[in-house]
Formats: C-alpha cells, sequence, structure tokens
C-alpha cells in the first residue's frame, strides 16, 4: 500500500485547470496511479458538474439553437483517437504520457550517476523531466530553493521523509538537504517538477551549482 | 436531466449525427453554460457566444465521450472550461485538452459496470452539494467558475491560506464521509 497523496486543494487547483503544465502533468499520473487520489479527482469532477448543471439557466438568443444547428453540416465529428501506441522500454508510461515520449528524447546520463529525460512543454518555465536510477542509486544531495513535486511511475525510493512507490505523490521537503536512493528492484523512474533549481549540497557537488542555475545539467 | 439521459443524447450524436438529441442538449446545457460563464465574469455577449461554440465542440468531440469515465455533466463542463480558458489566455496559454483531464480517470480496460455507478455517484454528489457549508461551496465554486487557485482566492477573499486549505478539505472529507455512508 502507499499512501502518499497530493493534498485535497492541489487536486482541486488541478481539477480546474489552474495549475502550469508540467505540474499538471505530475498531478494527472498521481491521479491516474493512485486509487485514493483518483477517487477524489472523480468527486471533484462530479462537482464540477453539479455545479454547472444546478446553474440558473440564462436567457439565450431566441435564434441561438437555429444558428448553431445551421452551423453543424459543416462540422463533422472526429473519430475516437487512437492511443499513442507504446515506445519499446516505456511500457511503464500512462496512455497520456506517452505522447510526450517521442523518439527524439532518450535517456541521457547526468552526473551522479542517473539518467534524465527533459519534457518540453510549452508555457511552462518549470524543469519537467523524468529520472531514472539504478537500486541502490541515488540523486546526489540537494537542497530545494523553490518547490519539487515527484510522482514515482515505476519502482520506489525513500529518503528520511519515507518511502515512495509506483503513484505516490512528494512535495518537496522544504529547505533541508535530502538524498533519495531507489529502492531494490525495476530501476526507479519518477516524474519530476522543480520550480526553481535545485542546489547541490555535497562537497564535490557546489561547485556544479552555477552550471545547476543556467540549466545546463 | 437525468446522467443517463445526458449519456445516452451524446451517445446519440456520435452514433447517427442525431441533430435533435444535440437540439435538446443545447436547450438544456447551453443556458448553463452561459450562467457559468457569466458567473466567471464574462459579458452576456461573450458568454453566449462561447456557449454555442462549447456546444459545437460537444457535437465535435462526442465520440470522445465515455460514460464509463464520467457523467456528461462533467464532460461538458470540461468542454465548457477550455472553451473560457482558450477566450481568456488566447495569447499565453494554449488550452488543455480536454481528453487529457479526463483520460486519467479510466482506463480502456476498465469494466462497463462502471458507467452505472458513475451516474449515480454523480447524481448523489449534486445532492450533497446542499450539505456543504456556505464558506466551503464558495471557495469550491470560485475555484470551478473562475479558474483560480486556492491561493489566488484566498488573496482575493483576505482570508489565510490555511483557511482556505482547511475549507477544501472539510468540504471533500464532508462528501467522501458521506458517499462511503451511502455504500454501507
Amino acid at each position: 500500500m502507499s499512501g502518499h497523496s497530493a493534498p485535497d486543494e492541489l487536486l482541486l487547483d488541478w481539477a480546474t485547470g489552474a495549475l502550469a503544465p508540467g505540474l499538471a502533468l505530475a498531478v494527472a499520473l498521481h491521479v491516474a496511479l493512485e486509487p485514493v487520489a483518483r477517487r477524489t479527482a472523480e468527486r471533484l469532477g462530479d462537482v464540477a458538474g453539479a455545479l454547472l448543471e444546478r446553474e440558473a439557466a440564462a436567457d439565450l438568443d431566441e435564434d441561438a439553437l437555429d444558428r448553431t444547428l445551421a452551423r453543424l453540416g459543416s462540422v463533422g465529428i472526429e473519430p475516437r483517437p487512437a492511443p499513442t501506441p507504446v515506445r519499446p522500454g516505456f511500457e511503464w508510461a500512462p496512455p497520456f504520457l506517452r505522447p510526450h515520449l517521442d523518439l527524439a528524447r532518450d535517456w541521457r546520463r547526468v552526473f551522479g550517476g542517473f539518467e534524465e529525460i527533459r519534457l518540453a512543454l510549452p508555457h511552462d518555465r518549470h524543469r519537467v523531466s523524468l529520472l531514472r536510477l539504478t537500486p541502490g542509486r541515488g540523486l546526489p544531495m540537494h537542497r530545494h530553493v523553490g518547490a519539487e513535486f515527484t510522482v514515482v511511475l515505476q519502482g520506489g525510493y525513500s529518503d528520511a521523509t519515507g518511502s515512495y512507490r509506483v503513484g505516490d505523490f512528494a512535495v518537496g521537503p522544504g529547505p533541508e538537504p535530502h538524498e533519495p536512493i531507489a529502492d531494490p528492484g525495476p530501476p526507479c523512474i519518477a516524474l519530476i517538477v522543480l520550480e526553481e533549481p535545485i542546489v547541490l549540497t555535497s562537497p564535490w557537488g557546489r561547485w556544479l551549482n552555477p552550471l545547476v542555475r543556467r540549466g545546463l545539467i | 436531466m437525468t446522467p443517463d439521459e445526458a449519456a445516452d443524447l451524446v451517445e446519440a450524436i456520435a452514433a447517427r449525427q442525431d441533430r435533435a438529441a444535440f437540439a435538446q442538449l443545447f436547450r438544456y446545457w447551453a443556458p448553463r453554460i452561459k450562467a457559468f460563464l457569466m458567473r466567471g465574469g464574462s459579458d452576456a455577449e461573450i458568454a453566449q457566444e462561447v456557449a454555442q461554440e462549447a456546444m459545437i465542440r460537444v457535437w465535435r468531440k462526442a465520440a470522445s465521450f465515455d460514460r464509463r469515465r464520467a457523467s456528461a455533466a462533467t464532460w461538458i463542463y470540461a468542454i465548457a472550461r477550455n472553451k473560457r480558458i482558450d477566450l481568456a489566455r488566447r495569447a499565453s496559454r494554449p488550452a488543455i485538452e480536454t481528453d487529457d483531464w479526463l483520460a486519467v480517470f479510466a482506463t480502456e480496460e476498465e469494466d462497463a459496470d462502471k458507467s452505472v455507478l458513475a451516474g449515480q455517484t454523480y447524481s448523489r454528489v449534486k445532492e450533497l452539494l446542499d450539505d456543504l457549508s456556505a464558506e466551503q461551496l464558495l471557495v469550491i465554486r470560485k475555484a470551478f467558475f473562475e479558474d483560480k487557485t486556492h491561493s489566488a482566492i484566498a488573496h482575493e477573499l483576505g482570508l489565510p491560506l490555511g483557511t482556505v486549505k482547511s475549507r477544501i478539505r472539510l468540504a471533500l472529507s464532508r462528501l467522501r464521509e458521506r458517499l462511503e455512508k451511502d455504500v454501507r
């Protein structure tokens, strides 16, 4: 069993469409993979529909329906979109993540021994990445300036705040440095959204900080 | 309009381009979408225009509707919301695809029985909104109707962030609690 859910208010922000694309993607993955968050999201969907349905009907122009019907002649009904095929090696990705995993992007080794695929989301200045960690390996000790949002997609990891499994959601651990380590089993894959660059805190990591800040690594 | 009636009408459009079904949906939902948009701050003329555009999208996307995933009301809300976001932020941000929003609710292989359940739960939630306090409802309505984050709402209402968070959490636990009681 997991148990790391996103807070209700973040699920609400997601359901109303108010989040930036990267964070919205992270919450969507969490909702797709974690049953408790899924149920809350479904209830929020019900609430949204019910609020709309309970609105008192506003007056429309008398000819509004006729004008709309007249336009339908030129509007085809789109077939249900076919799901994007699964790219080999990416079977863990839920269907709506697949369009982001085109062949142009592949795992890239980063300092500290983990691999990264950076996702390009339009209109989002956050760093949105998939990270892959071999069991027993971890991210270098670092701390955060801005918020960090993590959702686990395969395997799991542990740090001082607990153990995280598939579907679990973690909101940045705050100003304390942390050092997540991948659990035994398949490699840990997670989507991470960073509002600000991290700050490496180990003695050898510190000299990399200028590059991290400039987004070069 | 019951969830089943609404879902049948959307499916009739998908199956046979049923214009009578569309007209029925339009008469019921377009005035509500217009009211929803006006509550979010649109003027009457723009609200009517966007409501019509939203209904045309209901027609165009009818084949993507899946009653196992969500009620027709929820699906129509999502379409109306995206049309409003399009309008408000045309320059700054592309619309979130409605399909993405609802795609996470159910995977293809989930069983068909879920459709009955989805409709029933929706109807029950609609009733249960009366159980929420006026303060809770205010925050949630603002979020859904004005496309604001909970922190923007806190700022606008001049309330501490913690107060807004706890209203949201209390409202949702109330819904969850009552729904669980129904099941037992």
